[in-house]
């Protein structure tokens, strides 16, 4: 058996950064450093206007429509107008708001998704800063997301902003649970919390298939928890723009309001590329232990390209989600997630420690 | 003290206590997302859970009534069809019955039959609508889009006939605007067949949806006595259990020449309010089959229509069966061509007000299906 | 009509007979609605996950066709967009190839208009001493497109087409004069052989030039 993991060498930016401050060079440490944040804003940027394009575009075929058609090649440019007329509108903050969480509130809201952002593998060469407590962090990081919507909600002043504030509340921190609960199945398997090494873990093969049953409904949870904490359609009560006119948004205009549309998107790529690294493998190639040449040839394509492929597979399944099903009620989706999928991701999590410790999986370490 | 589940249940004045809350009001309308027109609604909320319901009206009141006292007969028409946009051919109709009956206006079998039909398609044109704006109030917004696909293709078989989409303006007293388009026929049942597949395929998306179902099954629940005490006619009061329709009961056009169920709910909920509807599409539909290849021929328009119609003095009522419930044109003639008053009994205001009885006690997101579900139009509430 | 109380209404059964007279297709009773069902924990999850996937495969069949896109490119299209024929969204006069028209101003249309959107004046001393039109005023901005005045024409000389494009941004342009000249019709015209006759008996009229009679004092 090849021994792959040795192939896949994991170097993040911050390491280099201080592996060429520790070497005196102290003008490469800030090209890294800056090097990260740029690429970091680019990469917000690029990524809120690609995702916002795809969702029309994917909506508008769901729907038996074109969808943008007009500005460029097929409406390919349409986000860069919607974003230039965001920024050219009439910043509103109402009269009896309270001024300063009103402005603070979608900053929040964007700094926990860049927060995540920092952390995601994309490739064995990319990726900003690699901790030991990768998983922890994610989990503790992306609930910072509730606070932006709740200080939106509160200090606009507006009852149907408070009414989603206080639903996203609710809704958010009740689905962490289960979303962690899914994600420790993962850490259970490969040992290790740290998020580009059990990324590694995977070159056997990805967890979701790897672990037998256990895995795969972990992912199932997972991806459910993880769209009613984005407040994506079904579960997207806090904005629930038939009900609560747009909910904790409803007050926010121009740049604002773009800055908590850009965290839901981003937030839609962080928890996709979440799912990803921890249950699809990540940027590793789609590997079965043991066949050498089909891992060989698997590993042509290369990892940076897995990774997307992966992201954009899952930002899709969202999407049809989000344009084929009705919104749940508050209190039924207190009951999914209190009384379905709480008691199943318990049983889980008990079911895949048994499997660990038996050695019952796929390609066991040893 | 302890809040208890049943503290909470109960209205927070009886519980009282550090943790009791405060009720709220809140506006609902008249610019809001699924009141579906500028309605308003002033709800008094404890938290989620709505108290009170008060429809406030007269945003988009017009006097129609009052503008009829000004309009022939014949005109008065035209604005029959700003009442229930979406069932504007029931609507000239319900005008044609009452003055036919009143001025005694002999129809033949032609006219009819065509009237027949249009209703039945301007019924399941109405229904396809309801059902997308459902699904959209409900947060689902492809439906919404489907539905006015389909919608799109009967809107064309109109346009064809009648020239408008609309306001269509079509049904006459003594007969009809217009014949209908050589193409008609063929288009209809073109349509036929392109719908059938369609109608099973919204059972897909929406109708078996296990979401939409927890949303609609026992919520707003109207009780068969509320609704008749209430008012509410057509699929609302049927999906209470009551088997009135005035199709069957007080036949008119040619539909006591056809065969057709009446679908009728058990529970009253919106589910059943949701069932009913689709039913009476394949109902609709199955009319319209019977009828389409056996249009009789005659005379499309029998009163030339230079002759001002003279109702003779009295009072006359009739109505019709729209989509939403009966709509009642109650006039009070002076025996010349113009009423002396006219009446509407819509059938949107009596159902709307259903709500102020069924809407206690549930929540906000409860209200929005509710209020899909009694499927309003708001014009019509207002006249 | 019966007079029916709550109760009758509540219990009484649906008309069950067709008059004796209709054919043999026979009315049918109500139809009562079914329940979903629902049975225990597990069952309930997986045949709601089994509906969930019948709509996501709904909507994926429409987006796995782009032949199901229904979108019309509107500006663009315009070369094949074309309307009924029956559709009305312009009022039009039926004029001739020899530019007459066959009104002879006899108000039907003014009195069949709900919304008295149509002003017909006769010229004031008219060459053939029958009635003749002098404008014919209709506006656009009141009217509804009830196809009243043309039906109600005994001589068909309105028409609605199907021209939709009349947006502007005067609403004073809402306010067209339809017919072309001030004169007798096409067919008192036609008896006469000479066309410079014909000329001298007419005065034309444009589009716009309802207007000052209408602030005159409109409706007679």
């Amino acid at each position: 058996m090849v021994n792959l993991q040795t192939s896949w060498e994991v170097r993040t930016l911050s390491q280099r950064a201080s592996e060429a401050l520790a070497g005196g060079q102290l003008g490469l440490t800030t090209g890294y450093l800056f090097a990260g944040l740029a690429g970091l804003a680019v990469f917000l940027a690029a990524m809120a206007l690609v995702l916002v394009y795809a969702e029309r575009k994917i909506a508008a075929h769901f729907q038996c429509r074109l969808g943008p058609m007009r500005v460029g090649w097929h409406g390919i440019l349409q986000s860069v107008a919607d974003s230039l007329k965001l920024l050219l509108k009439e910043d509103i903050v109402p009269t009896d708001a309270d001024r300063f969480l009103h402005v603070l509130a979608p900053f929040m809201s964007l700094l926990a998704a860049i927060l995540v952002l920092v952390m995601l593998p994309m490739s064995p060469a990319l990726q900003v800063a690699d901790v030991n407590i990768g998983v922890l962090y994610v989990t503790a990081v992306s609930g910072l997301g509730a606070l932006g919507i709740l200080l939106g909600g509160w200090s606009s002043n507006n009852k149907w902003s408070l009414l989603g504030a206080m639903r996203a509340g609710a809704q958010i921190i009740s689905y962490e649970v289960s979303a962690t609960l899914s994600l420790l199945v993962v850490v259970l398997f490969s040992g290790t919390l740290q998020l580009s090494k059990i990324v590694q873990s995977q070159a056997d093969g990805w967890w979701i298939w790897r672990a037998p049953g256990v895995g795969l409904l972990a992912f199932a949870i997972y991806l459910i928890a993880s769209v009613a904490e984005i407040n994506r359609t079904p579960f997207d009560i806090s904005e629930g723009e038939s009900e609560l006119t747009a909910g904790f948004h409803t007050e926010y205009s121009g740049m604002r309001f773009a800055f908590f549309f850009l965290a839901e998107f981003i937030n839609m790529f962080v928890v996709s590329a979440l799912a990803a690294t921890l249950f699809l493998g990540g940027w590793m190639p789609f590997h079965i232990g043991g066949l050498a040449t089909f891992n060989a040839a698997m590993d042509l394509i290369p990892p940076g390209a897995w990774f997307a492929a992966k992201s954009a597979f899952l930002i899709f399944v969202i999407m049809w989600f989000r344009w084929t099903f009705p919104r749940l009620r508050i209190d039924q989706l207190m009951r999914l997630e209190w009384k379905i999928l709480l008691p199943i991701g318990f049983v889980n999590l008990f079911l895949a420690a048994m499997a660990v410790l038996f050695g019952f999986y796929f390609f066991p370490v040893q | 003290m302890v809040s208890t589940l049943e503290d909470r249940v109960r209205p927070p004045a009886a519980a009282g206590g550090p943790l009791s809350t405060q009720e709220f009001f809140i506006n609902m309308g008249p610019q809001h997302p699924s009141t579906h027109g500028v309605l308003r609604l002033v709800l008094k909320l404890d938290g989620e859970t709505v108290r009170e319901v008060i429809p406030v009206l007269g945003y988009i009141h017009r006097g129609i009534e009052k503008i009829g006292e000004h309009q022939t007969y014949r005109q008065f028409v035209h604005l029959s069809d700003r009442l229930d946009y979406l069932s504007a051919l029931m609507n000239n109709w319900a005008v044609s019955l009452t003055v036919e009956k009143a001025a005694k206006i002999e129809l033949n079998d032609r006219i009819q039959v065509i009237r027949t039909i249009m209703a039945e398609l301007q019924r399941i044109q109405s229904h396809q609508l309801w059902w997308g704006v459902l699904g959209m109030d409900l947060g689902a917004f492809t439906p919404f889009l489907y539905g006015f696909r389909d919608r799109e293709v009967l809107t064309d078989v109109f346009e064809e006939t009648m020239g408008a989409r609309l306001t269509m303006n079509y049904i006459q007293p003594g007969g009809l605007m217009q014949d209908i388009h050589p193409n008609f026929v063929e288009r209809v049942k073109s349509f036929l067949k392109y719908f059938k597949p369609k109608l099973a395929e919204y059972e897909e998306l929406l109708g078996g949806n296990v979401i939409l179902q927890e949303r609609l099954r026992k919520v707003g629940r109207l009780e068969a006595k509320t609704a008749v005490s209430m008012g509410a006619t057509g699929p609302v009061l049927r999906a209470s259990g009551v088997a009135h329709d005035l199709r069957k009961k007080e036949p008119y056009g040619v539909y006591s020449k056809v065969a057709f169920d009446v679908p009728v709910g058990t529970m009253g909920d919106c589910w059943d309010r949701y069932w009913v509807r689709i039913e009476e599409m394949r109902q609709s539909m199955r009319i319209v089959e019977q009828l389409i290849d056996n249009i009789p021929a005659g005379k499309h328009l029998l009163v030339k229509p230079a002759i001002v119609i003279k109702v003779p003095q009295g009072l006359y009522y009739g109505q019709v069966e729209t989509a939403r419930g009966i709509l009642g044109i109650f006039v009070v003639a002076d025996g010349t061509g113009y009423p002396y008053r006219i009446h509407l009994r819509t059938p949107n205001f009596n159902n709307l007000w259903s709500i102020t009885a069924i809407a206690p006690g549930l929540r906000v997101a409860d209200l929005v299906a509710i209020l899909s579900s009694l499927d309003i139009v708001v014009p019509d509430i207002d006249r | 009509m019966n007079k029916m109380s709550q109760e009758d209404i509540l219990t009484a059964p649906l008309a069950e007979t067709a008059p004796s007279s209709s054919p043999a297709v026979g009315m049918t009773g109500p139809l009562a609605a079914p329940r979903p069902e629902r049975r225990g924990f597990w069952w309930n999850i997986l045949s709601g996950l089994r509906s969930l996937l019948k709509g996501m495969g709904v909507t994926f069949r429409y987006f796995s066709r782009p032949s199901t896109v229904v979108t019309q490119q509107y500006p663009e299209n315009r070369a094949t967009l074309k309307l009924f024929d029956r559709s009305r969204t312009l009022l039009g006069m039926i004029h001739d190839e020899n530019g007459f028209h066959k009104c002879t101003a006899c108000h039907f249309c003014e009195k069949a208009c709900p919304n008295a959107s149509i002003t017909v004046a006769e010229r004031p001393k008219p060459a053939t001493g029958k009635p003749e039109l002098d404008y014919f005023t209709w506006r656009m901005d009141s009217c509804t497109y009830c196809n009243a005045c043309v039906i109600v024409c005994p001589f068909s000389v309105l028409t609605m087409s199907g021209t939709f494009e009349n947006s502007v941004f005067d609403s004073r342009l809402l306010i067209y004069n339809l017919t072309r000249y001030a004169g007798p019709t096409s067919q008192v015209l036609m008896k006469i052989a000479d066309p410079e006759e014909r000329k001298r008996m007419i005065e034309t009229r444009g589009v716009f030039s309802g207007v000052p009679l209408l602030r005159k004092g409109g409706r007679k």
